[in-house]
């Protein structure tokens, strides 16, 4: 083609472009210099990372969020978690520690391919709660424990703490942290103080504002409390029953919502008025955001849990686990955790170290201190009231968990 | 359109292509024989081609199903009423700023959807700041709240679910040559009827791809319902079914049935829609 | 606002009356209030940075503080996943985005056979529950001895944007005006040229469209990630754990360092954008 006709079409083409015109070096420049250069800087330890599966000695450690102490002012030396950061230096065993568990069931949902086929899930030791470690056992996904590498267990655990309904003897599992399922209300705003689960079913508070968990067992158990049946008792009629006088209110929409941990906030800013609760999220919010709340358990009855530490399947790092098992019963890193922490301690000595830690803030002038730390030393373990009126969940067979759900399922749909 | 021009096309299909196949399809057909499976936990699974499963799961979700699709449904309608003008007016007022303006729409997306979701309930608090006050002038009855209830869930699918409308909008609109609406004008009297007659029909394909974008994935949510909604029985949708049978019951089988149900549900309506407002469109 | 060459003539200048006027309003006036809309939660977490809460719970003012900003880099229980799920999201945008927009055009331009297939196998990753797509991948690495992490998550991100990118990029691929390119082969006769020079920059927005999509959607995915993750934290998974008690400032304090990059990234674009003007670049029309 001739030169002119080659001119016309280049600026009919260079007419019909954008104003905006982008040259492939720019494109290039702008989407690549950000993101390649950083994804290339931290995708090679990933990939070494994923290329090695189980490669490193170091214990690989899932919990919950907020749930070990943690310094946030200084650097991390190793780990930000002062407890932990003593127990490397103690024992030399490295720890990874990673809180990746917020759901018992979504956390399971993680694991389970892994365990049923048989492989590492990659973890050393896991956190569940009480019902979730009697379903790892029931299915045979953990290990057991060797009690004579836990001596401070033996020495330092409280009553409570041990010989547990969903562990007979602790073979599998020992005690983390653990608390109380009661109600949780605002008298401010129920004009009244509350004492029964059926105030949860009280019209006047409908639009105030109830709340209840959406966790089934949590649910169904509280339900049976106030029939007057002990959850570890109950029939599948009994069950029946229990569902049905909530299927009935939440039909009537008694209900607000059915909440996993986002009761807090609305509890704490007065969009529930009375809800099911935590004893130590409660105790939280007393002090520190919303000074109205108070925690009461249910006259009929709570229920009782608890956080547990076990191994899953595929843990090779047995011994070093069992080490950090142990470490957890020494009165020291235990008062440590509780102070932080705020439920119930297994260690025996802890309430006792607490109020001392108290006192001595009490003479060094500190008295706000001082009274935080009283408050925590009166609700880090149960008291003997507590233990007589809270309950364990019932240990359910395969069958048992899928009616429940499906009851359950009912009253939340 | 070019009529098979030999390996081009498949090269070009090869990468996206062979990505999807390996990670989605292959483990989709997976479930999918996960769905036909009849067991336990501890019993395991054991393939039985239940296709029993699926009459079942529909009749006892249908609730679920059928408030998903008009949540869904109401969703790309508002996302539409707000997001058109939005990306008209970054499309033909924008000027310079255009990149930037997108960049604004899609800016609260960076931030973690939980950081979105908790500060909106902080807003829309029952006694909060946009409530309370209202409440406080007698606008608003004291029982009434927003947390919880359809009109909550729907204002937080519309919320999120408003950049997959305005992108494909402004795609679509950005490239309609002003010249062709000032033409429109001279032909018809009023700007509305330009708009009507010309540029509504020109950014057909954006509203095409922006409700496709929005709608589907707002069927299968379930985290507005879970979060803003608390779960409320009344704002239960099925992705909240679907969760909860996977997760806390462990019904796999049932869990997958109820995918699936919900895949093949939204591709008729998808292949519905298309046909309405015609495939031309879509495919070229 | 484009300037118009000479040659095509300008359309005469009406006075427009009120209404028209009103009308030209109206349009600026909706969309500063969906933005207004669109920022208010991010208002609240940019106030409640600055919070300094006594207890966990961070939704009553109670102090104002810098601390939150100061303290934050010795968190690297924080800043560790926002740096990974950035990364992530970096990478699998960049990837969705070309495989995505190869699609596109393979779709929009040939008629082949598997072109239905094809357009399901598009639509149907949207259509899937997230649960569903996060445990079926789970299932696949789990049989095929893959640990999960970075890379995982990284491969799982990339299959869900794809569709995402295909849908936008189309939209702005159909009614494309194929002359343009059809002039390009006659003056640079390689079509690797022409798609440099005239395909891709027309196409441009169609591409930034679906690659701020798709980077939003990996930035804040959940589900699908807790199934692929491992041992891995990224940010949206951090922040659900954590906002079991309330959004701890230090979250708030992230979300509004990323506002202020995006918000430096746009002074940035505008600076540019007016250099441009001022060096005289070529005026050019508004393309097809």
């Amino acid at each position: 083609m001739s030169d002119e006709q080659r001119s016309r079409i280049e600026m009919a083409i260079v007419r019909a472009m954008q104003k905006d015109r982008v040259s492939r070096r720019t494109f290039l420049g702008r989407a690549g210099r950000g993101g390649i250069a950083i994804g290339a800087a931290l995708t090679l330890p990933g990939l070494i990372a994923a290329c090695t599966p189980g490669g490193s000695a170091a214990l690989e450690w899932a919990n919950w969020p907020a749930y070990i102490d943690i310094d946030e002012e200084s650097d991390p030396n190793p780990t930000p978690y002062p407890t932990l950061n003593a127990f490397i230096e103690q024992t030399g065993i490295n720890v990874n520690y990673s809180e990746v568990i917020n759901d018992n069931e979504e956390f399971f949902g993680t694991i389970f391919p892994d365990l049923e086929a048989g492989n590492s899930t990659g973890w050393d030791i896991v956190t569940p709660t009480d019902w979730m470690v009697e379903k790892l056992i029931r299915l045979g996904y953990v290990q057991e424990l060797d009690h004579s590498k836990l001596p401070n267990l033996a020495a330092n655990a409280a009553d409570f703490a041990v010989d547990q309904w969903f562990d007979p003897g602790n073979a599998h599992s020992v005690y983390w942290q653990g608390g109380i399922t009661g109600i949780g209300y605002n008298p401010t705003i129920t004009g009244r103080q509350i004492t029964s689960f059926d105030d949860l079913f009280d019209p006047a508070f409908k639009d105030l504002g109830v709340g209840l968990f959406s966790d089934t067992r949590d649910m169904l158990s509280l339900s049976l409390l106030s029939l007057g049946i002990v959850p570890a008792n109950a029939t599948i009629d009994d069950v029946t029953r229990a569902q049905e006088k909530l299927l009935t209110a939440a039909e009537a929409g008694q209900f607000r919502g059915f909440y996993g941990n986002e009761y807090y906030d609305e509890l704490s800013a007065g969009n529930l008025a009375l809800t099911i609760a935590w004893s130590g999220d409660v105790t939280q919010m007393k002090l520190y955001d919303n000074a109205d709340v108070e925690f009461v358990v249910p006259a009929e009855g709570g229920m009782r849990w608890n956080d547990n530490l076990v191994i899953p399947n595929g843990s090779t790092n047995v011994d070093a686990v069992h080490q950090l098992m142990n470490y957890w019963y020494d009165p020291v890193p235990a008062t440590t955790l509780a102070e932080y922490i705020g439920y119930f301690s297994p260690v025996a000595a802890v309430p006792e170290r607490i109020q001392a830690d108290a006192d001595a803030a009490r003479a060094d002038g500190d008295d706000a201190g001082a009274d935080e730390l009283e408050v925590f030393a009166a609700t880090v373990a149960p008291t003997e009231d507590q233990i007589a009126n809270t309950y364990p969940y019932k240990q359910l067979t395969e069958d048992e968990e899928t009616e429940w759900n499906d009851l359950w399922l009912q009253v939340m749909s | 359109m070019s009529r098979g021009r030999g390996l081009i096309p498949y090269l070009f299909l090869l990468p996206g292509g062979a990505w999807l196949i390996i990670f989605f399809a292959i483990p989709m057909a997976f479930m999918l024989l996960v769905s036909l499976q009849e067991g336990s936990l501890s019993s395991g699974y054991e393939l039985t081609w239940n296709f029993g499963i699926y009459p079942e799961v529909i009749a006892e979700s249908s609730d679920q199903i059928v408030r998903s699709l008009t949540y869904a449904f109401a969703t790309t309608v508002l996302t539409l009423l707000i997001g058109y003008p939005m990306a008209y007016t970054i499309a033909f007022r924008g000027g310079r700023l255009k990149n930037a303006l997108l960049l604004i729409v899609i800016l609260p997306f960076f931030v973690s959807f939980i950081i979105r979701t908790l500060n909106w309930k902080m807003i829309l608090a029952d006694n909060g700041i946009v409530l309370g006050t209202l409440k406080d002038l007698g606008v608003l009855e004291q029982g009434f709240h927003l947390i919880a209830t359809p009109a909550g869930v729907i204002g937080g699918l519309t919320y999120n679910f408003l950049p997959f409308m305005v992108l494909p909008l402004y795609v679509a609109l950005e490239k309609i040559d002003p010249r062709l609406i000032e033409a429109g004008m001279d032909l018809f009297a009023s700007r509305f009827q330009a708009f009507w007659r010309v540029t509504l029909p020109l950014s057909l394909p954006g509203v095409v791809a922006g409700s496709l974008l929005t709608f589907i994935p707002a069927v299968g949510d379930f985290i507005n319902a879970e979060l803003i909604g608390a779960a409320n029985r009344d704002v239960t949708m099925i992705g909240n079914i679907i969760q909860f049978k996977y997760l806390n019951a462990n019904d796999f089988p049932a869990a997958s049935a109820l995918g699936f149900v919900l895949l093949l549900g939204v591709m008729v309506l998808i292949a519905i829609y298309t046909r309405v407002v015609g495939t031309e469109r879509l495919t070229s | 606002m484009t300037a118009s060459a000479p040659s095509l003539g300008t359309p005469p200048i009406r006075s427009a009356p009120i209404g028209q006027r009103l009308s030209g309003l109206v349009l600026p006036v909706i969309t500063a209030l969906v933005v207004v809309f669109l920022f208010a939660p991010l208002v609240v977490m940019v106030v409640f940075s600055f919070n300094d809460p006594a207890g966990r719970q961070n939704i009553t003012w109670q102090g104002f503080t810098l601390d939150n900003y100061l303290t934050l880099w010795g968190r690297p229980d924080i800043t560790g996943p926002m740096l990974t799920s950035l990364t992530i999201a970096a990478i699998s945008t960049f990837v969705a985005t070309v495989l995505g927009t190869l699609i596109a055009l393979a779709l929009t331009r040939y008629d082949f056979r598997g072109r239905s297939a094809t357009n399901l196998l598009i639509f149907l990753p949207m259509t899937a529950p997230e649960i569903i797509l996060g445990a079926s991948l789970l299932t696949l690495w789990v049989s095929m001895g893959v640990g999960r992490g970075f890379l995982t998550i990284l491969v799982a991100h990339i299959m869900f944007n794809v569709s995402f990118v295909v849908v936008t990029v189309r939209a702005r691929l159909i009614g494309f005006n194929r002359s343009l390119e059809e002039a390009g082969m006659d003056l640079y006769a390689d079509a690797w040229t022409t798609f440099w020079k005239v395909t891709f920059p027309l196409i441009f927005p169609g591409i930034l469209a679906a690659a701020l999509l798709a980077f939003s959607l990996s930035i804040d995915d959940y589900v699908i990630t807790v199934f692929n993750a491992g041992r891995t934290v990224t940010f949206p998974l951090w922040v659900f754990g954590v906002s079991r008690l309330g959004i701890p400032p230090e979250v708030n304090v992230l979300g509004t360092l990323i506002l202020l990059l995006a918000v430096a990234f746009i002074v940035v674009q505008l600076w540019q954008a007016r250099r441009q003007a001022a060096a005289g670049q070529t005026v050019t029309i508004r393309g097809r």
